[in-house]
């Protein structure tokens, strides 16, 4: 059987000193998907992203890339295959923007010098970032760096690209510059699953919206139906104050 | 005696006793260095087993906790009871070993000043722990720690003059030799040491600030 599902996820379970943090999530997604994930604080979201590429390690449960199990002892080698997009960017503040793109194209995955530089002004060109090659970190704006961050996640050729709340640090109008990258990532193919609050981007570029509460997904659908048809009095509930409070 | 006996006379003699102390400074800070660093590194990634980490926190205190002095006397009567040691040698041990404790301290500070996310960003993108600590957590840990290991090389040039105590014929004791074969002036013999103790202190501080400058990026400003 052909597999055409790249992020396979299934009864991932983790728990905290005793509490269950994730209760057996299972998702997965096809090539070229964008799932949101939402829910509200504390629900295990940011535990879930970080247990499919093994920053945190999941307690039981099975995660599959492109049908090939995520261990620990395949583990490098499956992150450099997925992106992750932190809350607040973690660029290595030592590096120029050009070398925080490049690095990791020549340190795993072995390539020269010369054609991950040429990669890196692609992607920071995709990313509107051409011109701002030789800057450090420090001298971009929040919106810029998160950006560069997806650009150095992008140029690794990931299957899978995971953001954790890509925004939540920035300014409404540094917001806006993010998530159009994002939602252009989701128009070409990307295959993407992003931890958001922002529902305009869920609307816009979700193909699937998946709500999360107490470690367990509650609901999941299409964007019109959770925002529109939702029979399941949590998700009702919780999309009325993400209205209301943006 | 006057100032030039001193400056011209005695000044090869001196000059001699600091290149001995800038050799011992040389290997008693490398031998800090490697250790120290090693130390670091296991404490921060290594096994977290007490069988581990308990024998480093120990040596740590050890060394940081008895004075240069005592540690002189116990290595150089200590080991050359068993094994024929120079004094030099014995000093440089001493010292070094010593110094490790206190580099270690430096480095480890160093690294968990450098922001939990940056290894974390990292890994996530595939990088071995080790490719990890290399490529990212080493240079700017490195950044943070010329401050406090311009300290640490200030004072051990200024404790190398200790090992004059156990025979080493370093600055301080080539001077005494001088006073008492000479019956130079004190005064004038100890100022004219004290000035190349100075000096030495000022040119290694330049050298390191002129480092730290070198490595200075945006968001790594001093
Ligand atoms: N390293 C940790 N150690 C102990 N408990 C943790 C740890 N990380 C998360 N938790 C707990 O697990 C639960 C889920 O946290 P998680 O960060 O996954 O939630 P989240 O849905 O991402 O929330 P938010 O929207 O605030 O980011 C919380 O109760 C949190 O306190
Ligand atoms: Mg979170």
């Amino acid at each position: 059987m052909v597999n055409d599902l790249i992020l396979d996820v299934h009864d991932l379970k983790k728990a905290y000193d005793g509490v269950d943090v994730l209760k057996g999530i299972g998702f997965s997604l096809k090539k070229g998907e964008t799932k949101v994930l939402i829910g509200p604080s504390g629900s295990g979201k940011s535990t879930l992203l970080r247990c499919i590429n093994y920053l945190t390690t999941p307690d039981a449960g099975c995660i599959k890339l492109n049908g090939e199990e995520v261990l620990d002892t395949n583990i490098d080698a499956m992150r450099a295959r997925m992106g992750f997009v932190f809350q607040d960017f973690n660029l290595f503040s030592h590096l120029t923007v050009l070398d925080n793109v490049r690095i990791c194209q020549i340190k795993v995955k072995g390539k020269d010098k010369a054609s991950a530089t040429e990669r890196a002004h692609q992607e920071l060109e995709r990313v509107g970032l051409a011109d701002r090659a030789e800057a450090y970190p420090a001298e971009l704006s929040g919106g810029q760096q998160q950006r560069v961050s997806i650009a150095r996640a992008l140029a690794m050729d990931p299957d899978v690209l995971l953001f954790d709340e890509p925004t939540s640090a920035l300014d409404p109008e540094l917001t806006g510059e993010v998530t159009k990258v994002m939602q252009q990532l989701a128009k070409e193919g990307m295959t993407m699953v992003v931890v958001t609050h922002e529902m305009s981007f869920a609307r816009q570029a979700a193909d699937e919206i998946i709500f999360m509460e107490h470690g367990y997904i509650v609901e999941q659908g299409a964007p019109d139906f959770m925002f529109n048809q939702s029979t399941h009095e949590r998700t009702r509930a919780f999309l009325n104050v993400i209205a209301e409070h943006g | 005696m006057n100032i030039y006996d001193v400056l011209i006379r005695d000044f090869p003699f001196l000059l001699k006793g600091l290149g001995v102390a800038i050799v011992l400074l040389a290997a008693l800070l490398l031998i800090g260095f490697v250790l120290g660093m090693a130390i670091c590194l296991i404490q921060l990634y290594g096994p977290k087993s007490r069988l581990v980490q308990w024998p480093l926190k120990a040596y740590e205190r050890i060394f940081r906790g008895i004075p240069i002095i005592i540690m002189l006397f116990i290595f150089y009567y200590g080991i050359s009871g068993v094994w024929d040691i120079s004094a030099f040698g014995a000093a440089i041990l001493a010292m070094g070993l010593r110094s490790a404790a206190y580099q270690s301290q430096i480095f480890r500070s160093a690294f968990q000043s450098v922001p939990a996310g940056q290894m974390m960003a990292a890994r996530a993108m595939g990088m071995s722990k080790l490719s990890a600590i290399r490529h990212i957590m080493f240079p700017q840990a490195a950044r943070h720690a010329i401050g406090p290991w311009t300290n640490e090389f200030s004072s051990e040039i200024k404790e190398t003059s200790l090992a004059y105590v156990i025979g080493v014929v370093e600055l301080t004791r080539q001077a005494h030799y001088i006073i008492t074969s000479t019956q130079g002036n004190v005064l004038t013999v100890f100022a004219v040491v004290a000035l190349l103790y100075f000096i030495l202190n000022r040119a290694g501080n330049s050298l390191l600030y002129a480092f730290e400058r070198k490595l200075a990026v945006p968001g790594f400003e001093k």
